[in-house]
């Protein structure tokens, strides 16, 4: 078979593993999200020993492959699966692709949990003591001075982990997730027409770019909303890349 | 005068910073229409006194009274955070360093005390606003954003935020010790208007010539005491000691 033929005898399968791998990625690092800018407020201005289990978290999910933290969540929950039962919990362990969830908002959280401590703490001090001096409580000053210069200094290092996060997530098709990668492994194993994996490829490539490209765009509203064109150097660079 | 017209009492303020012992018990009070300068050469401690004075930093001992009502502390930490923010609802200060901020524009920025900490209406802040960003000269450039302007614009427009809570006192933290010369006289100018109109207000400063002409009080610190203390054309007329002497002719 050429190229085209794969493409156009399987187009459907490959489009589902898209969608799959949109939906992975997108809800893993929405969760993440949810939770991240609280363990970063943590981080920064608790005591040390509040601290210390989100540190240990952080490590861990920084220091180990995801995968390994993939195969614990998913091979590791079927020992308990007595206890998990009793807890009616077994339902979601069971599915590979709550557990694929589950690993990557977890680890996606670490991350996102250090980049927004950067951005914290690049927030400049001077406006806190501004605001302060106004009269506003803790949560005023973090709704309207601390949060939007975090986010506006984090917000390329954020982008930056989705995409490692988009990338990553073919892991999931490792525990049978019929992601975009887990789709062409089951073409490929069919066709034996290694092409299905260039398609693939591509396919992952158009949406990268164009998550880079909506996320700039979002980046520039932001800094015309914001009045700002410049970002403080005190942005954290993405340094740390995936397993 | 009658006790009641004290507005703000600092009493026996101490501050010590790890071993340095910044403040040594300093006293003051402050009545309606009174502007008192603080002068001092640097280390003498007296931005850390105004700014103790708002809780900014908390005294290490001693009280601060703001319309006969103490400000309590307890274990070094302000007893009640609510008390620290409705205090500091009715002191105004104005920053060295403008300390605008730069996500909002300059009548958002204005306005922001206004509608989130006081609840006014936006309608009614933005129209008070505008006021008081016509009073200080800068209608023209209420939609741009601070980074945009100048620092003698910049420290002009904190003034107008600092009105906009209609504060009791305001405290100026050496408010044009960051300009360029050329961008002084601006900033003192709209001070200066402030006093005449019978702003009660405390500052820092290094302008001689406001402290002489334009406060009703002087107070020097030197090495976290106050040295002397008294009305401007006294104390530079005939100044009582050697280190407010030396100062006086240092500064000139």
């Amino acid at each position: 078979m050429n190229p085209i033929d794969i493409i156009t005898a399987y187009w459907p399968r490959l489009i589902d593993g898209t969608l799959m791998t949109i939906r992975l990625t997108l809800m893993g690092a929405f969760i993440a999200a949810l939770v991240s800018p609280w363990l970063a407020l943590v981080r920064v201005n608790a005591p040390i020993a509040v601290q210390a289990p989100i540190r240990i978290y952080v490590s861990f999910m920084r220091g180990t492959p995801l995968l390994a933290q993939l195969f614990l969540i998913f091979y590791g929950s079927g020992q308990f699966r007595p206890v998990l039962e009793a807890w009616g919990l077994w339902t979601f362990f069971r599915d590979p692709f709550s557990c694929a969830l589950l690993a990557f908002a977890l680890n996606s959280t670490a991350y996102q949990t250090e980049i927004l401590r950067g951005g914290i703490l690049g927030v400049p001090q001077g406006e806190i003591e501004s605001a302060k001096a106004i009269g506003m409580n803790p949560l005023q000053i973090l709704r309207r001075v601390v949060a939007p210069h975090a986010y506006r200094i984090a917000w390329p290092a954020l982008g930056n982990e989705v995409i490692l996060l988009m990338k990553a997530s073919a892991l999931a098709s490792i525990v049978t997730v019929f992601d975009l990668m887990g789709r062409t492994r089951q073409v490929f194993s069919r066709t034996f027409d290694f092409s299905v994996y260039l398609w693939a490829a591509l396919i992952y490539l158009c949406l990268t770019a164009t998550f880079v490209f909506l996320w700039r765009l979002f980046e520039r509203w932001m800094n015309h909303e914001l009045g700002l064109a410049k970002t403080p150097s005190a942005a954290p660079q993405a340094w740390e890349t995936r397993p | 005068m009658t006790q009641s017209d004290i507005v703000l009492k600092a009493d026996k303020i101490h501050k010590t910073f790890g071993q340095v012992e910044v403040l040594k018990g300093i006293s003051l009070q402050a009545r309606n229409h009174d502007v008192i300068s603080i002068l001092g050469s640097s280390g003498s401690g007296k931005s850390t006194f105004l700014r103790c004075l708002n809780f900014l930093e908390t005294p290490t001992s001693g009280t601060v009274t703001l319309h006969g009502e103490e400000v309590v502390v307890r274990n070094g930490k302000p007893a009640n955070p609510r008390q620290i923010e409705q205090l500091r609802k009715r002191l105004g200060m104005v920053f060295q360093q403008f300390n605008l901020w730069s996500h909002r524009t300059v009548i958002e920025n204005v306005m922001e005390g206004p509608v989130i900490v006081k609840r006014e209406t936006k309608a009614d802040a933005r129209d008070k606003a505008e006021a008081l960003l016509q009073r200080v000269g800068l209608t023209e450039r209420m939609n741009a954003y601070p980074s945009q302007l100048s620092g003698g614009q910049q420290q002009r427009v904190a003034i107008a935020r600092a009105l906009a809570m209609e504060p009791d006192v305001i405290l100026f933290d050496e408010p044009t010790s960051a300009l360029d010369p050329e961008l002084v006289d601006e900033v003192l100018k709209v001070m200066q208007s402030l006093a005449g109109e019978g702003r009660t207000m405390i500052l820092v400063t290094h302008e001689m010539g406001f402290a002489r002409e334009v406060s009703s009080e002087v107070v020097f610190l030197h090495e976290g005491r106050v040295a002397e203390q008294g009305p401007p054309q006294e104390m530079f007329a005939h100044p009582k000691t050697e280190v407010f002497e030396r100062f006086i002719a240092k500064v000139k």
